[in-house]
């Protein structure tokens, strides 16, 4: 029997929406498999990073707080990679929100008043599209490539947390250790939910994917970013700018890196330490892609991929297996989904063997 | 500047920039061939393991070499099937490719750092070098001579083979490359391993030439800088030499800084340390200020074969 790719008409909204579960139930199977295989423990490493953090209900909690922060970068991804505007340094972004709100916790830490976590919350932001606009710029004005400047500025922005935590942040009572001072009470997040860590950035996070959701289908906006990214002849045709396209979703994207850098600071961290780099910047990519590049599918992708962060704590502690493979399973998740975009715009077919006709 | 610091100085850039320069080379004829693989970081450190456990286990240098290229090999078969043979995006593969290798090289270092092994040693005997000055020509390890010999190789084989006009021709034009008979995917693929071979062989360089230990995420960002780099040298080997010495001067200054003493430790070491990133966008900036750099692109770059069956 013998098989061959034959293209669609249209793309298939099925597989579009079927490959992302195919791929996390793929990654399970063959994760089992493959970690059996070079002698780990491979269904209990499956067991512990994808199924523990769901029925276990002590760690729904940390589900929300890790899934918060790669919602909001990988909605503002989903946005960009939708304009075929390629930011991989939103954890760049994502730093220089967190220094931004740091800067202002910092300068207010005398002060009181409810005005400082909304200030710390535009400074985030604006740090974070700030650090976006140079790729930007250097794009639209000089054509330089933006995957390459948004990643190297994001190695430089971790050198700048070294510096100021630990000269001029340096906490003066911290006995020498490189961080800040931890936060005044009015500049950290409020916890939501009593007795648990869950904190205001969890609301947060999904009230921005449904705002994103909304503009992305219902406005010129939205419409724009997706033409562009799909069609750019038409969309110079159509009176679309892609410089001006190219500047939103790059503004757009670091925004929110930086507004999740700044709700991670406040919330999590209370105080901005060398540490506070934690690829979420990375792993948000694979959000947006799992999340087929749509702000609703992002919020279920933040959620699995939480849950591997989650289980991957889990399976370090009781099967003693490193917090490293959680990104081998990440990697393995985003690989079985590039591999079944292909049952998008093809449909495998049987070909049938044509037996020569006999006179 | 004693001539006994100037020899140091010149063979510490030399040590810092051949992993890039190899990383490099093999990334050019990728690239070449039509194909746009973001993955070099990944396996440079896929490479940077397999060469530090085999060292480790064995003490062979050369056998850690060898496996290496075949561990970038057999990475880079990843991309070339999902890209190659599956039209998947280039772009998101190459991004999973690297995110695949930082976990993998973590999770199969674990247990591995902080443990010694020894540096590969220099190439010709002690006795040739024993002048300073000699130093500069004949003090390096295999490694180096290799990086060297592969700019000339890379260079004669795009200019003056058969070979080199195919992978070319694949690069410029696919669809005119299968009109004629070409195999556009299984030129594509050779391109791709070859990348592989050359970033696991740029990876052995961090445990065999550089700092001789495994630390997880040991590559720092330089497979991306060779990605850089090739856009950089305009897809000339000749200009990517220049480009990866520029670079490893800079990260020369850094740990010369970092060591102390001079007029270089009156900057913060953290910027000595962004520097080499920060190097690497201005030097974007000033070759797209020229106007043939993107033109010298290949015309195929990143985009997917789809011949209309």
């Amino acid at each position: 029997m013998q098989f061959r790719l034959e293209k669609r008409r249209e793309p298939s909204k099925l597989m579009t929406y079927l490959t992302p579960v195919a791929a996390v139930v793929l990654t399970m199977v063959v994760g089992a498999v493959i970690f059996s295989a070079i002698g780990y423990d491979g269904i209990g490493a499956v067991r512990e990073i994808f199924l523990t953090p769901l029925t276990n209900s002590f760690k729904w909690q940390d589900l929300g707080v890790k899934a918060a922060p790669l919602i909001i970068i990988g909605v503002g991804l989903s946005i960009a990679y939708r304009a075929n505007v390629w930011n991989i340094g939103a954890e760049g972004q994502y730093v220089m929100g967190g220094l931004a709100a740091t800067g202002v916790a910092l300068a207010t830490y005398t002060m009181t008043g409810w005005w400082i976590l909304p200030l710390m919350f535009v400074a985030g932001m604006l740090g974070g599209a700030a650090y976006a606009a140079i790729p930007a710029l250097l794009k639209t004005r000089l054509n330089v490539n933006e995957i390459l400047t948004s990643l190297m500025l994001t190695y430089a922005s971790v050198q700048l947390i070294y510096y100021l935590v630990r000269a001029p942040w340096k906490d003066p009572m911290g006995m020498g250790f490189p961080q800040t001072r931890r936060f005044a009470a009015d500049a950290l997040l409020p916890n939501i939910i009593p007795t648990t860590i869950v904190h205001a950035g969890v609301p947060i996070a999904i009230i921005v994917a449904l705002i994103a959701w909304f503009v992305m289908s219902r406005s010129v906006f939205g419409y724009q970013m997706k033409v562009v990214g799909a069609a750019p002849h038409a969309a110079r045709y159509g009176g679309f700018s892609e410089n001006k396209t190219i500047w939103l979703a790059m503004l757009v994207s670091g925004g929110l890196a930086g507004m999740a850098g700044m709700l991670e600071v406040a919330g999590p961290f209370q105080r901005m330490v060398p540490g506070f780099p934690t690829n979420y910047g990375f792993t948000a990519i694979i959000v947006a892609f799992l999340g087929r590049l749509n702000p609703l599918g992002v919020i279920f992708a933040g959620i699995v991929m939480a849950i591997t962060f989650v289980g991957g704590e889990v399976a370090q502690t009781t099967i003693g297996l490193s917090s490293s493979a959680t990104g081998v399973f990440q990697a393995m998740m985003l690989f079985f989904l590039l591999a079944g975009d292909i049952l998008i715009r093809y449909r495998i077919k049987r070909v049938v063997p044509v037996v020569e006709a006999r006179a | 500047m004693t001539p006994e610091l100037l020899v140091a100085i010149i063979v510490t850039v030399v040590g810092a920039s051949t992993p890039i320069l190899i990383a490099a080379l093999g990334e050019l004829i990728v690239e070449k061939s039509g194909v746009l693989n973001l993955g070099v970081e990944g396996m440079m450190l896929v490479g940077a393991i397999t060469a530090f456990v085999i060292v480790f286990v064995t003490g062979n240098h050369y056998l850690a070499i060898l496996l290496a290229a075949a561990a970038g090999v057999a990475t880079s078969l990843i991309f070339g099937f999902l890209t190659l043979s599956l039209s998947a995006n280039q772009t998101a593969t190459g991004l999973a490719l690297t995110i695949f290798g930082t976990g993998f090289s973590a999770l199969a270092g674990q247990g591995y750092s902080a443990r010694p092994v020894t540096l590969l040693g220099p190439l010709f005997p002690a006795e040739i070098a024993t002048h300073p000055m000699w130093r500069v020509l004949f003090g390096y390890s295999a490694l180096v001579y290799f990086a060297l010999i592969m700019v000339v190789a890379v260079w004669f084989f795009l200019k003056r083979t058969r070979a080199g006009l195919i992978l070319r021709a694949v690069g410029e034009n696919d669809l005119s490359a299968h009109s004629i008979g070409y195999s556009v995917i299984g030129v594509r693929y050779l391109a791709v391993m070859f990348g592989g071979a050359m970033a696991g062989i740029a990876g052995a360089c961090f445990p065999l030439l550089l700092t001789p230990q495994w630390a997880e995420r040991m590559t720092a960002g330089r497979g991306w800088i060779a990605v850089a780099l090739v856009v950089f040298a305009s897809w000339k080997p000749f200009r990517l030499l220049a480009g990866a010495y520029l670079f490893g001067l800079v990260v020369t200054m850094e740990l010369y800084a970092k060591a102390g003493g001079g007029p270089l430790s009156a900057i913060p070491s953290e910027l000595w340390a962004a520097l080499p990133y920060l190097a690497t966008v201005v030097v974007l900036v000033l070759i797209s200020i020229r106007r043939d750099a993107s033109t010298n692109a290949p015309a195929c770059l990143g985009k997917p074969f789809l011949p209309a069956n």
